[in-house]
């Protein structure tokens, strides 16, 4: 960040961020070589401290991005935005598995040469719920499990704001609905989330309370990779967007973005909005298993501030968000637009698992 | 009522040609063409042609006088486009060029604007010389109406010699700018056949008032060119596989726009043998394809924009300022790699070209299939020219020894249209025709289930 023009940096929020990031570093620079679990223990509420500060990075990147617009171009911008969110990933990954694994191991069930408790007291052993989870990863993603919760979060969201009359479409899944593959439930959940979100309120924005069209979701699994196709018949995307869809720098509608974007929760970081984002995340995940119950509760992720807004309030960050994390496991994020008729998107997930991460290339991110 | 003219339109140029050819083989006058004339011509700027010029010498049937215009107007761009096309020939390597295929196509060209030499400064002013100028026009189109196999042919034969990478991007750009030429002389051949002047020579039938203006139709319903195209290949299924599939269409059939049939019609052909071939080969033949049609209305900021306005004038200047689409000298091919600096900014100097307005109508056609996809190692050759996964010997005897060249394909299956598939060329010049007035192709593969093609079009405009 130190080679942005200064001009970015005069911008507050951008300023902010970036001495978040300078005092992070001078806090993790201090931490000696850990030799004991004490140290670790340290270590982890270090971790824990500074992830819980940086929450509010995402919001605040978003709206200096949308402020010094004018001084540097949008290309820049976006690229600052994608490498600055993509490190910020990886880095998030790194802390958030190695205190979900911290926490795995801390917790009063686990014995790690102990026979496999049986599940309920039922005859049949199933494996443990733990035994599915390293850390943040969940190795059995169900794609069907997981368009239905995002499916059931999204619809409750919309008929909540607009008023429970309002007919929502139906959300009819099909395809090889036995998929599961490894990966973070809260980066595909909000990916799928946002996607289905944007479906939904096109739908309903575009039919009314008429009988609405449903969503069409495909689930296809091939050897290396499983593709989640999303078809709406909420009116295409308008031609004038669509050009500045996948920009965090956006063309027409910057202003009301902006203006939207400073009342997003859990931009002040305060105390009471932490309160509110830990129940929310309670509730979202109540039909996961228990042990992760008990993982995620310790930390409240920043995507789910992001995932319960109201859905009036358009922050324009959805499509490019969900496209860097799904690229960051080597997937893709497409979108084709039917204008006048509807929209499909395409998520394009690895399931080997063996990809690394997609960082930048070392050329672009010595030029941010 | 379809009348016969509609019909000869719609089934290409042979009935034409040999109406020309019952007025008498008069010889086609040509002049010599110098080094100093392609240089000369080749120096001017390509303007991007839109459906409007095509159509803005009014409706038809055209009076002398409109018939004349357009004449003089086709006169004004051919020879240049002409010349780009030649110099960019020239500058490829030699040996290629020295190809006996490579080498014919040259001289088509250099025959092609021969004949347009003789006109050179000269305006056409009489029905007499307009007549013979529709004569150089038909000659034109019949000569080159086989280029691109011959060209494929010759390509592939001097593949040593020249890298595949080199070969798609000149055929990008010399295959739209053919698309160009070839649009130019037929829509002037095809107002001559319609217009007043004509009909009182021919002492013809009654001309009822028809939706074509030349080669456009201003009410093409796609749903109805679907059918069409869902009838010829489906009999082409039939004789090699025995089955066909069906074709469901959603979306709107009814929608219409203003574009030319023969190119939508072979880039839905070329989809559509896509999709049946790989339905058929994954078995899937029971299943219908999806084809969604969806047209698209004027942008929000545009109609909002158009409310607002209330006089005609400003209603103009409404539509002039959201003229995004400029149609970009790249999708019609008038940019020449090979002419190095000739390149000018997309803006048209001349008042007889006008960009595209962003208020044409368009339609997007959605092809939805279950033939399995495409696999990851195929998706990155998709849209190189002879590039193709069809291989004849499979499907007959199991004896090939070892695959065959496309070469060998486009020899045995130059009989027509009636192959399947072999030439690797239908999809990028499906994209190229799509492309040419700012629309479209996007292919989304879901292997292992099937395959997603976007076809978007953008319509004429405003034909007043």
């Amino acid at each position: 960040m130190q080679t942005l023009p200064y001009s970015a940096l005069t911008n507050e929020h951008i300023g902010h961020v970036y001495e978040l990031y300078y005092a992070a570093f001078e806090r993790f620079r201090k931490v000696p070589e850990i030799h004991t679990l004490v140290d670790n223990d340290k270590f982890c509420s270090v971790l824990n401290h500074t992830l819980k500060e940086h929450l509010s990075v995402i919001p605040k990147l978003a709206m200096g991005v949308l402020e010094i617009q004018d001084q540097i171009g949008p290309d820049q911008c976006d690229r600052l935005m994608t490498t600055l969110l993509r490190s910020r990933i990886s880095r998030r990954v790194i802390a958030e598995q190695h205190l979900a694994l911290n926490e795995t191991f801390n917790s009063p069930w686990h014995f790690p040469n102990a026979p496999k408790p049986k599940r309920d007291g039922t005859a049949s052993a199933t494996t443990a719920a733990e035994d599915d989870f390293i850390g943040e990863i969940f190795l059995k993603c169900n794609a069907k499990d997981l368009v239905e919760k995002c499916a059931a979060t999204a619809t409750s969201l919309v008929t909540k704001a607009y008023g429970s009359d309002v007919a929502v479409p139906k959300i009819i899944l099909q395809g090889h609905l036995d998929t599961t593959f490894p990966y973070i439930p809260s980066h595909i959940e909000y990916i799928i989330g946002e996607l289905l979100r944007n479906s939904i309120q096109a739908v309903v924005e575009q039919k009314g309370t008429t009988e609405p069209p449903p969503i069409e979701v495909l689930i296809c699994e091939a050897q290396q990779h499983v593709i989640i196709r999303i078809s709406d018949q909420g009116g295409g995307i308008d031609r004038d967007i669509l050009p500045h869809l996948w920009s965090f720098a956006k063309g027409p509608r910057r202003h009301k973005r902006l203006r939207n974007l400073a009342t997003v929760p859990r931009l002040k970081a305060t105390m009471q909005e932490l309160e509110v984002s830990k129940s929310q995340t309670q509730s979202h995940a109540s039909s996961m298993p228990s042990s992760a119950n008990e993982i995620s509760k310790n930390y409240a992720s920043s995507l789910s501030s992001l995932s319960s807004r109201p859905p009036e309030l358009r922050l324009g960050m959805g499509l490019p968000m969900s496209k860097i994390y799904a690229e960051y496991w080597a997937g893709s994020l497409e979108l084709h637009s039917l204008e006048g008729y509807g929209c499909d998107a395409f998520l394009q997930i690895s399931r080997l698992g063996n990809k690394n991460e997609v960082l930048s290339t070392r050329a672009s991110m010595d030029a941010v | 009522m379809l009348s016969l003219r509609a019909v000869a339109r719609h089934n290409g140029f042979a009935i034409r040609s040999h109406r020309l050819k019952a007025i008498g083989t008069r010889h086609i006058q040509t002049a010599t063409v110098t080094d100093g004339d392609i240089a000369r011509l080749a120096a001017k700027p390509l303007h991007p042609l839109t459906l409007a010029d095509l159509c803005k010498f009014g409706r038809q049937p055209l009076s002398t006088e409109d018939l004349l215009n357009n004449a003089n107007f086709t006169l004004s761009i051919l020879p240049s486009r002409l010349a780009h096309r030649i110099q960019s020939l020239r500058s490829l390597p030699y040996i290629v060029v020295a190809n006996p295929n490579v080498n014919k196509i040259h001289n088509n060209y250099v025959h092609s604007l021969s004949t347009l030499l003789p006109y050179a400064e000269r305006h056409i002013e009489t029905l007499e010389e307009e007549i013979k100028f529709t004569e150089a026009m038909a000659d034109l189109v019949q000569t080159h109406s086989n280029t691109i196999a011959i060209l494929a042919k010759g390509f592939l034969e001097a593949r040593k010699y020249i890298s595949a990478k080199e070969v798609t991007a000149f055929l990008d750009e010399h295959l739209r700018a053919r698309i160009g030429t070839r649009l130019i002389a037929e829509q002037h051949i095809a107002l001559h056949f319609s217009s007043q002047p004509h009909h009182e020579l021919q002492d013809g039938e009654q001309h009822e008032d028809s939706s074509y203006i030349g080669v456009i139709d201003t009410e093409l319903k796609p749903a109805s060119l679907v059918r069409t195209c869902e009838n010829t290949v489906g009999e082409i299924c039939e004789l090699r596989y025995g089955v066909r599939p069906t074709i469901k269409i959603v979306g709107s059939p009814e929608a219409t726009i203003a574009h030319i049939p023969m190119h939508i019609e072979y880039v839905l052909t070329e989809l559509l043998k896509n999709s049946f071939r790989a339905t058929i080969e994954a078995g899937m033949e029971k299943e219908p394809i999806e084809v969604t049609i969806a047209p698209a209305p004027a942008t929000q900021a545009q109609t909002a924009a158009l409310k607002a306005a209330k006089r005609d004038d400003e209603r103009d200047q409404v539509l002039q300022k959201h003229a995004v689409g400029v149609i970009s000298n790249y999708d019609q091919g008038s940019v020449d790699a090979a002419s190095g600096g000739n390149y000018k900014p997309d803006v048209a100097s001349s008042p007889n070209i006008r960009p595209l307005e962003n208020s044409t109508p368009g339609v997007t056609i959605r092809i939805q299939d279950r033939g399995g996809g495409i696999s990851p190692e195929n998706h990155a050759k998709l849209w190189e020219y002879g590039f193709t996964t069809f291989n004849e010997d499979e499907i007959n005897d199991k004896t090939s020894s070892g695959g065959i060249t496309a070469l060998d394909v486009i020899s045995g299956g130059a009989g027509g249209g009636s192959s399947l598939a072999g030439l690797g060329y239908g999809l990028p010049l499906g994209r190229a025709y799509a492309e040419y007035f700012g629309g479209g192709i996007a292919v989304q593969s879901l292997w292992g289930w099937g395959t997603d093609v976007y076809l978007s079009l953008r319509g004429v405009g405003r034909v007043d």
